[in-house]
């Protein structure tokens, strides 16, 4: 049992590390702190689920064309909703309060769509769910995909930001922004590619999660909390560390589940947070500022 | 002057609410010049260049550059127009290596072309970044954080730089290694707008200057008249309190 436990758990975190990486990209570069973030991956899920129950369009397929939607919805939500209160926040810094309050509102109207489309029970659908012999248990096929696509993007990602003139410029935007400019970078269309690029990876962390677990249309705001507790845990801005906590959280969020009880996983998602809020604010893996 | 294809400005104007830091001020800088901008703390040296860098919008005025006017561009463009800016403070990436620093410094279009000629003459200009490429920037001293300010503004291949007390806060003979670079930069052809504390090494370097008080230019001329002038010489280098505060 130790061993599945810590497959699923594996597999789970690696869900959760993609999700907070999107969220993580949002906040330090664009300086949003997004909570309609969670509703942007849960229409994802049901966009997969439709796309597989309706056109028979496995989720493999719906990733190549919904992770564009989500990059192109995103950057409208920037240019519609996000601008203007960029542009009267200046250098003030009120801009964190404002996304904050826009974004809860925004929220609400994407959940009330959904429950309206969909009704409040939990969904979901059969995608490859035999099960295969990973070192002696059964894991379902589909969560191996899962954990294969979040390894392949994440890491994708990961060293596209770290590796390439391109990810070089969105990490000077996030770390020095008062400075990018004087290198020739506009600081507003890279903070808008940055949130883009979050809502993106929102899409992604949405169908790959939905193809091993079930969904609902209020589910969104506990993902943005767990993807913001892993964006703490890993310390704000630091990709890595997003990663290796989404992992953390996966792997110690089954434990409980299978060791303790299922009904205290979120208990001990929140109980962790507030250990490392109060005595590691810097994040585990944020050296001293 | 409507051929000169140097930097103008022209009769600019700078206000901060009610505190006029730059009144009808107007500055040349032909290329390959070396102009020093002279003043004390407050008379608007620093509000002058970020004027140029485009992180201040002038009231009034322009800034010019050969024929396109500068003042109405947003910042991210000065540079990819040929103008580097060096701010008070340095500006650089402090959490980025010395490396990153750098590539971003070749960011604008103009750089993307000569960038390895350009690494090459920098690590020639300043030998220490080559040997501390993968250091963090903000960990580095003062003087070899300014290095890669001025490195950094250099990458991007500009035409003029435009250097915000290079020297505050240096050690002395850091301060004299930091004008000893300025004068090879200067040698490969760059202009080079100089604001400086330091008046003494900016008049050894520069070819003309200004004085700036108040808002408003007092005085210009050769750098080794500034240098003799009384004027300058009460106010700068021999004044008592001048030159520190």
């Amino acid at each position: 049992m130790l061993l599945s436990t810590l497959v699923f758990g594996l597999v789970l975190g690696g869900s959760y590390a993609l999700i907070a990486m999107g969220l993580s990209l949002q906040y330090g570069i664009a300086r949003i702190m997004n909570l309609a973030y969670g509703e942007v991956m849960i229409c994802a899920a049901f966009a997969a689920m439709l796309l597989f129950n309706v056109a028979g369009l496995s989720p493999l397929l719906s990733l190549v064309l919904l992770v564009p939607a989500g990059w192109a919805i995103s950057w409208g939500i920037y240019q519609v909703m996000m601008r203007p209160l960029v542009a009267r926040s200046g250098t003030t810094g009120r801009l964190e309060v404002d996304s904050i309050l826009a974004t809860f509102g925004l929220l609400f109207v994407v959940q009330g769509v959904l429950l309206v489309l969909f009704g409040g029970n939990f969904q979901s659908y059969a995608f490859l769910g035999q099960g295969v012999n990973v070192l002696g248990t059964q894991v379902a096929l589909n969560r191996l995909i899962a954990f294969g696509l979040s390894v392949l993007i994440g890491g994708g990602l990961y060293l596209a930001l770290t590796h390439s003139r391109w990810g070089l410029a969105l990490r000077a935007v996030a770390l020095s922004p008062g400075s990018a400019p004087l290198v020739g970078i506009e600081v507003n269309r890279v903070a808008r590619a940055g949130f883009a690029l979050g809502g993106a990876l929102a899409v992604a962390g949405g169908v790959v999660l939905s193809m091993y677990q079930t969904f609902s249309a209020t589910m969104g705001v506990i993902y943005t909390m767990k993807a913001l507790v892993i964006v703490i845990m890993g310390g704000v801005g630091n990709l890595l560390g997003a990663l290796i906590a989404g992992l953390l959280l996966g792997l110690i969020e089954t434990f409980v589940s299978v060791y303790i009880d299922p009904g205290l996983t979120l208990a001990a998602t929140y109980g962790l947070f507030l250990v490392i809020l109060l005595w590691r604010p810097q994040g585990l893996f944020g050296g001293a500022k | 002057m409507p051929d000169f294809d140097g930097l103008q400005l022209d009769g600019l104007t700078i206000r901060y609410g009610k505190h006029l830091a730059l009144d009808r001020v107007t500055v040349t800088v032909g290329r390959g010049e070396c102009v020093a901008l002279l003043g004390a703390n407050g008379a608007g040296k620093s509000s002058l260049l970020k004027a140029i860098g485009g992180l201040v919008r002038p009231e009034g005025g322009s800034v010019r550059l050969g024929g396109r006017v500068l003042s109405d561009l947003p910042a991210h463009r000065i540079v990819t127009e040929g103008v580097a800016l060096v701010p008070e403070g340095r500006g650089i990436f402090p959490r980025l290596s010395v490396e990153e620093n750098l590539v971003l410094g070749a960011n604008p279009a103009r750089a993307r072309k000569g960038e390895a000629d350009k690494r090459a003459q920098v690590f020639d200009l300043f030998p220490k970044l080559a040997e501390r490429r993968r250091q963090i920037a903000g960990t580095m001293s003062g003087g070899e954080q300014q290095m890669v300010a001025i490195a950094r503004a250099l990458m991007s291949n500009p035409d003029f730089l435009l250097l915000d007390e290079p020297s505050l806060g240096l050690a002395p003979i850091v301060t004299k290694e930091l004008f000893e670079a300025l004068g090879r930069i200067r040698q490969t052809g760059l202009a080079i707008l100089l604001v400086e504390q330091n008046v003494r090494e900016s008049l050894k370097l520069a070819d003309r200057g200004y004085l700036l008080e108040a808002g408003r230019i007092v005085g210009q001329g050769a750098a080794d008249q500034l240098a003799e002038d009384p004027a300058v010489q009460h106010a700068f280098l021999g004044g008592t309190t001048a030159e520190i505060d």
